[in-house]
């Protein structure tokens, strides 16, 4: 029987690791993320996980750890934050070119400087050229569930691909918020045991990671890039299941809230969506017709799925999360690749980004109006005034206290 | 002209050879030939155990013989050789 | 712990060979060499894992290679990390019933640079942890793959491509080596119950010291002297021979530690002077006077350090 449980983003994936039956894990210590290894090791210590868990020296140990245990046929995870993600970089495009399929758990963290804990997820956009599946869980439910599709995605005889579970730091892995774990019965039903074609085996030897000659290399690359692909059409699939399966009922790609009527949406990922669907509704109350559209994953990138949707909106406001210092377009990753998934598309809407939410900043209500109110005077222009907006630094709205003047005269009951 | 790629297994994993590598004939790097004389030779198989390249045959009946498809003639057999019984002859004065 | 099966003599060396003919390693390749007995007495039930270098890229270039038993690259920052995975993914997926493979032999093939400069923390933390692991360091003294760049194992006084010889610095490199066995194998990392110094020129000896290796439970350390033509710069056939000349000179030094205990493995009667092992090669032919007795007075204070009680030369 599935069971209701109160924990965390982190709590939530050991129990994923725990239905999945992981054999390897390697640990090391960087807040946030870290609190999913003490969970294992606990369950470890008292058997209710069978699984190895190696104390790597460092990030780098931990992803090589996990990826020779992955050749060895092992199904196989870590996990980081922040500066760890980046000190483990030497590894991923091994991890990814030798179809290893680990699963890395990362709750994301601001690389120093500043010194932060907070969420920021521009360590683990870092890395996303190298041929990992990844996409950010805006809750505990959505991470254990999350870690469940990408070993499924991940460990697809046509896919083996390694996977990242994202999530913010602190706002999914450290508030306390309830889930379901679901029932062994269902998992093994979704997930079937990780059985390599290749494996390190005496008895069928084989060479891995050899070098190549240069005439084999693109060829390689384009293989990586064809899978990739191939993952853009699994996931609607993978995604169907799972919902039958448990009982959910996740949109593939691209999480909508309110977009029936809207003219104008937020386009974000992972935590910043719960406040955002709260402030779309004051929002809405103050006579905004605004929406939301949440990306599940960043690769590989819902790029058709964003082609069919955003047509139907005037104007997009992409909310980056994440530095990409001079940038196309002044903002961060997502704006880019947002931009460039509608750029040859009919009818595409006005985008235009924000900077919102770096250091581990919540977005406030505040914010999001600001932001309505920026988008509202780009749908009244009709075109683009700034391309991108660091919000509270370069605004040029007239002032969120308007907003919430408005709403408060149009709804003081449900304040 | 179009570019000839040359397809790569998946994760370029590739089987293990059984007797020999096939895909690096060295061979054809020599240009001293060892020769081995049976008459001195006291198969002690010092050339065998200290082949870089593990060219060097031993067997019971017909004694050190060379596994000249790949020996690279590099000529450590004829340098430990405890009593002279390897030498290393020219290339070009082979017919082969 | 289980027994090794020792091997008494050349004569009865296997046959088996398990690094086949066919690699571009370089005519004469010590490390090659190394390869070939370290494979010949490990056996079939054995998994290699290869860091970044020579015996990476001379092996495997054209997606092919010698090895009849299975092989993996590492990166060469992360060989110990990597065998480390490999290890606790046998122990637990026998220990699950998931496969039904025998325990196999896991053996780390590290470079110098591999094993104690850019690898040293993955070794390290290998060793630390206690994995059944056998990490070998085949040791020729330089990144020679990348040309024959400094190491920490290139000896004090060699050129090489960045460290070259001039009026501003005549003796070329000028520190000497790190001490390898006296990090991993001198009581800093309890869990190696065994380590040992070894050579390409006494295979009976380091086939002997792979099995024990390989038969201790928890990790292993072997360092192996593997003389290379192109870096040290002399004729390729010479290869053997300066491995000995390296021992009976004091350059290098055949002893295993075994539970913390040392032993001598070989010993010479008494050692030769430095000069003629310097002699033999190009690295070390720009040395005056003054540097070949700073390098002699060297190797007699390392001797009286390790213990090897032998008539000395005179170190002027």
């Amino acid at each position: 029987m599935p069971i209701k449980k109160r924990g965390t983003g982190l709590t939530a994936v050991a129990d994923a690791w725990q239905l999945a039956d992981i054999d390897v894990t390697a640990s090391y210590p960087i807040r946030p993320y870290t609190a999913v290894m003490a969970e294992v090791a606990k369950r470890i210590a008292n058997g209710q996980m069978k699984c190895e868990m190696v104390h790597g020296e460092g990030e780098h140990a931990q992803f090589s750890i996990a990826h020779g245990a992955s050749m060895a046929g092992a199904r196989a995870t870590t996990g980081s934050s922040g500066v760890g993600v980046t000190y483990a970089f030497e590894t991923y495009s091994p991890i990814a070119g030798g179809r290893c399929p680990i699963q890395a758990l990362i709750g994301d963290r601001t690389l120093d400087p500043p010194g932060d804990f907070g969420s920021e997820h521009t360590d683990c956009l870092t890395l996303r050229d190298n041929g990992w599946i990844y996409g950010w869980a805006e809750n505990a439910q959505e991470a254990l569930d999350n870690s469940l599709l990408c070993f499924r995605i991940g460990e697809d005889p046509e896919i083996m691909l390694p996977q990242i579970v994202a999530m913010d730091g602190y706002f999914v892995t450290h508030i306390s918020q309830d889930y379901v774990m679901p029932d062994q019965a269902q998992v093994d039903k979704f997930l079937p045991p990780f059985k390599p074609e290749f494996r390190l085996d005496v008895n069928k030897p084989v060479i891995m990671g050899p070098q190549i000659e240069p005439e084999m290399g693109p060829p390689l690359e384009w293989d990586r890039n064809v899978v990739m692909e191939r993952v853009k059409e699994l996931i609607p699939k993978a995604t169907a299941e799972f919902n039958k399966i448990f009982g959910a009922k996740y949109a593939p790609f691209v999480d909508e809230y309110m977009t029936d009527d809207a003219d104008m949406v937020f386009l974000l990922q992972g935590a910043h969506a719960v406040t955002c669907r709260s402030a779309i509704k004051y929002l809405r109350e103050a006579g905004y017709k605004v929406g939301m559209c949440r990306l599940r994953w960043i690769r590989p990138f819902p790029d058709a799925a964003l082609q069919q949707i955003l047509p139907k909106f005037k104007v997009v406001g992409v909310i980056d999360t994440n530095t990409s210092y001079g940038a196309a377009g002044g903002g961060g990753v997502l704006l880019v690749e947002t931009r460039a998934s509608v750029s040859e598309v009919a009818n595409k809407p006005i985008i235009q980004g924000f900077t919102s939410g770096l250091g581990g900043e919540t977005i406030t209500h505040e914010e999001f109006f600001k932001m309505a109110d920026m988008m509202k005077q780009t749908l009244d222009a009709g075109k683009i005034i700034q391309s991108s907006t660091w919000v509270n630094f370069n605004d040029y709205d007239k002032a969120a206290i308007e907003v919430k003047a408005a709403w408060e005269q149009a709804a003081p009951s449900t304040k | 002209m179009p570019k000839a790629y040359k397809q790569v297994p998946f994760a370029a994993i590739v089987k293990s050879p059984t007797v020999n590598n096939q895909g690096m004939v060295t061979g054809n790097w020599r240009y001293l030939r060892p020769v081995v004389d049976k008459g001195l030779c006291t198969e002690c198989k010092m050339c065998w155990i200290s082949c870089p390249d593990a060219t060097v045959n031993y067997s019971k009946d017909d004694g050190i013989s060379f596994n000249l498809e790949f020996c690279k003639g590099c000529g450590v057999c004829s340098n430990v050789c405890p009593v002279g019984a390897i030498n290393r002859v020219p290339e070009l004065d082979f017919e082969d | 712990m289980a027994v090794a099966e020792m091997i008494k003599s050349i004569a009865q060396a296997p046959e088996k060979e398990y690094y086949l003919p066919g690699h571009r390693t370089c005519a004469g390749c010590g490390p090659a060499l190394a390869y070939r007995l370290i494979a010949k007495a490990s056996g079939k039930n054995t998994i290699f894992i290869g860091p970044t270098g020579c015996m990476y890229v001379a092996n495997t270039s054209y997606a092919c290679g010698p090895w009849a038993v299975p092989w993996t690259h590492a990166q060469i920052t992360n060989g110990g990390a990597v065998a480390s995975g490999i290890e606790v993914a046998f122990k637990q997926l026998i220990k699950k019933g998931k496969i039904k493979d025998e325990f196999p032999n896991i053996i780390v093939m590290a470079g110098d640079g591999g094993a104690i400069d850019i690898g040293l923390q993955a070794a390290s933390s290998m060793m630390y942890r206690g994995h059944d692991v056998l990490f070998l360091m085949y040791d020729n003294e330089s990144y020679a793959n990348t040309g024959i760049q400094v190491s920490p194992m290139t000896p004090y006084g060699a050129t090489t491509m960045f460290t070259p010889s001039g009026p501003e610095i005549p003796e070329a490199k000028k520190f000497f080596p790190k001490d390898p066995m006296a990090i991993f194998c001198s009581g800093g990392h309890p869990e190696v119950k065994y380590g040992a110094t070894a050579s390409i020129s006494y295979p009976v000896d380091l086939m002997n010291k792979v099995r024990k290796g390989l038969a201790v439970e928890g990790p292993a350390f072997l360092h192996v002297q593997c003389p290379c033509p192109k870096g040290w710069t002399y004729p390729a056939d010479r290869t053997v021979e300066l491995g000995k000349l390296a021992v009976e000179t004091g350059m290098w030094f055949l002893y295993e530690i075994e539970d913390g205990v040392k032993k001598w493995n070989y010993m010479p009667k008494k050692l030769k002077p430095v000069e003629e092992y310097l002699q033999t090669q190009g690295r070390f032919s720009h040395l005056q006077p003054e540097h070949v007795a700073k390098m002699q007075a060297w190797v007699n204070q390392r001797t009286q350090l390790l213990g090897m009680e032998v008539p000395l030369p005179p170190a002027q």
